[in-house]
């Protein structure tokens, strides 16, 4: 049994009929690729997979862990163990960075106070573990992460989603609008966390960043798959990556 | 009276006035910046709060009014007015957890218009039914024996204000203060403070918000209902009260900057100290005032004084 299977799905923003009969399988431990050009329909791969709408999924199934997650409520789905690093990074910008840190505590208090059911078997990360993996988020604790710099806001957002029991992690454009110095690091923490028993799925639009650390890769193109297949796979196939994401 | 006698007057005055829109306008401030939910039936939690209070607090003889008519003229349970002052928040929390559930949470998608539309329909049905049950007449609320006066206390003694004043500014600063803690210092205000700025990221990491939204809006109903209950004495009491404060109630929150308690302190005070020196001095420009300084606050400040520029993605 896969992790995370996405079986058919056809997923509709309102009339807009985005995903079309779009399959992907996630195994466990891997980093798998997610690629395509902008508006293929990764963005909101993801969001049907997290439960955030709207996208509605009307066809098709999503299972994770061999429960029947489609359709979930969003905040359901991040108790199954699914966290989502989103497009644009989204870190409260009006909080601190500790305050950024702290929330993801909240969900798993709430499971303790209120019974909410805690379906997750991997392992959330302490604060201190987080600010190890991320030395300049603890430097930078007490300051506002709006004032963050951008490379500074992924690595929050990513912490912020380790802090959360996860089993898998949804990358969404984690390298977008960053330096190059900056992608190299925000890589190499994506690899560490990977080490750490994270399985990954990552979108990209840099395509050739993305495939460097992938196991395997999906192309989707106007919302549907085109290529599957291995990370070495894709490399070779020119036609492929020269028709649908353009390197 | 001495000068100096004169404008301490005043300024307490325009506490204990700007106290009232401060109670008013942080649960509307928090409201309107966490659910995003334009509430105008706000001033109905005030009306309901003054009659809860006076009907608890006090033995009510209705002269007008259906409950006159069916016979039910004497009203009240009189039960003094501390009792009161505990009860009429719960009694509001529960009405605004009850409000939040029928009519904000089926309306919260929508429009501001839409928003607007139902909550000031329901706060005059709220108006025209109590007028109905109570009559249109001001009924009788007036401060407690023991509050009336001012302090036997050296200085303050020599100043013609009221305890009951005095204890108005006391409630609010209290209250202010605690709803203050507990969106800085607590887990549900940390959701709170975040659910503000992106509602939907605080769903992905696994939180619900539709019970701290309840939690936040019966608080809210509560401090109106203080509002209220404190506010009633001090003013006449009637079925139009709740509409007449809603107003400068939201004034204040524009003028302090939506979601800010801080702000909605300063507004409030701001408005109750230019009203009072306003009424003692030039009485008839008394409510244009508010109006001036909220124009003049919008157009240097558009986002209120303490508000955020940004907004919510």
């Amino acid at each position: 049994m896969s992790l995370l299977e996405v079986d058919s799905i056809d997923a509709y923003y309102g009339e807009s009929h985005i995903l079309r009969d779009l399959s992907l399988t996630v195994e466990e431990g891997e980093i798998c690729a997610l690629l395509g050009r902008n508006g293929a329909g990764k963005t909101t791969t993801l969001r049907s997979i997290s439960g955030a709408k709207p996208p509605t999924v009307e066809e098709g199934t999503v299972q994770f862990k061999g429960d029947d997650i489609t359709g979930m409520h969003a905040d359901d789905v991040a108790m199954q163990g699914i966290s989502l690093v989103p497009e644009e990074r989204r870190v409260f910008a009006n909080l601190t960075v500790a305050e950024n840190l702290e929330i993801a505590d909240v969900s798993r208090n709430a499971s303790n106070t209120w019974r909410r059911r805690l379906t997750s078997t991997g392992q959330s990360m302490s604060t201190d573990q987080v600010y190890d993996d991320f030395p300049r988020l603890r430097e930078r604790k007490t300051q506002i992460a709006g004032t963050l710099s951008g490379g500074e806001q992924q690595m929050l957002a990513i912490a912020r989603a380790l802090k959360q029991s996860t089993d898998l992690l949804l990358l969404d454009e984690p390298y977008e609008g960053l330096a190059p110095q900056i992608v190299d690091d925000v890589e190499s923490a994506i690899e560490r966390i990977n080490d750490q028993g994270v399985t990954i799925l990552l979108v990209e639009q840099n395509a050739a960043a993305a495939i460097n650390i992938a196991d395997r890769a999906y192309v989707v193109d106007q919302g549907a798959t085109v290529f599957r297949g291995s990370a070495d796979e894709l490399r070779a196939d020119e036609q492929t990556r020269e028709q649908y994401l353009g390197v | 009276m001495s000068f100096h006698i004169e404008v301490i007057t005043i300024l307490l005055n325009g506490l204990q006035q700007g106290a009232i829109y401060v109670l008013l306008a942080v649960g509307l401030s928090i409201i309107l910046g966490t659910l995003k939910f334009v509430n105008f039936a706000h001033g109905a939690l005030y009306l309901i709060g003054t009659y809860a209070g006076l009907l608890l607090a006090l033995d009510v003889n209705l002269t007008s009014g259906l409950l006159a008519e069916w016979g039910y003229g004497q009203l009240g349970l009189g039960l003094g007015y501390i009792p009161a002052l505990f009860l009429v928040p719960v009694v509001v929390f529960v009405v605004g957890l009850a409000m939040e559930r029928l009519v904000v949470e089926p309306f919260k998608n929508r429009p501001d218009t839409d928003q607007i539309l139902v909550t000031f329909g329901l706060a005059i049905i709220v108006q025209e039914l109590f007028r109905a049950m109570f009559g249109s007449g001001s009924l009788p609320f007036s401060q407690p024996t023991w509050a009336q006066g001012a302090p036997s206390v050296p200085f303050l003694s020599a100043i013609p204000i009221s305890q009951w004043r005095y204890y108005v500014i006391g409630i609010t600063a209290v209250l202010v203060l605690i709803v203050y803690l507990l969106v800085e210092y607590t887990d549900f205000g940390l959701v709170v403070r975040a659910g503000t700025r992106d509602p939907e990221m605080v769903e992905l990491l696994g939180i619900r918000l539709s019970r701290p939204y309840l939690l936040v809006f019966g608080i809210g109903a509560a401090l109106a209902g203080v509002a209220g209950v404190v506010g009633g004495p001090l003013n006449p009491v009637n079925p139009t009260i709740g509409n007449e404060i809603l107003v400068p109630a939201f004034l204040t929150v524009v003028i302090g900057g939506v979601g800010s308690i801080a702000g909605a302190v300063l507004g409030g005070t701001l408005f109750g100290i230019t009203q009072a020196i306003l009424v003692s001095t030039y009485s008839a420009w008394a409510q244009v005032g508010l109006y001036a300084i909220a124009a003049i606050v919008l157009l240097l400040r558009p986002q209120g004084l303490l508000g955020e520029e940004e907004v919510a993605p």
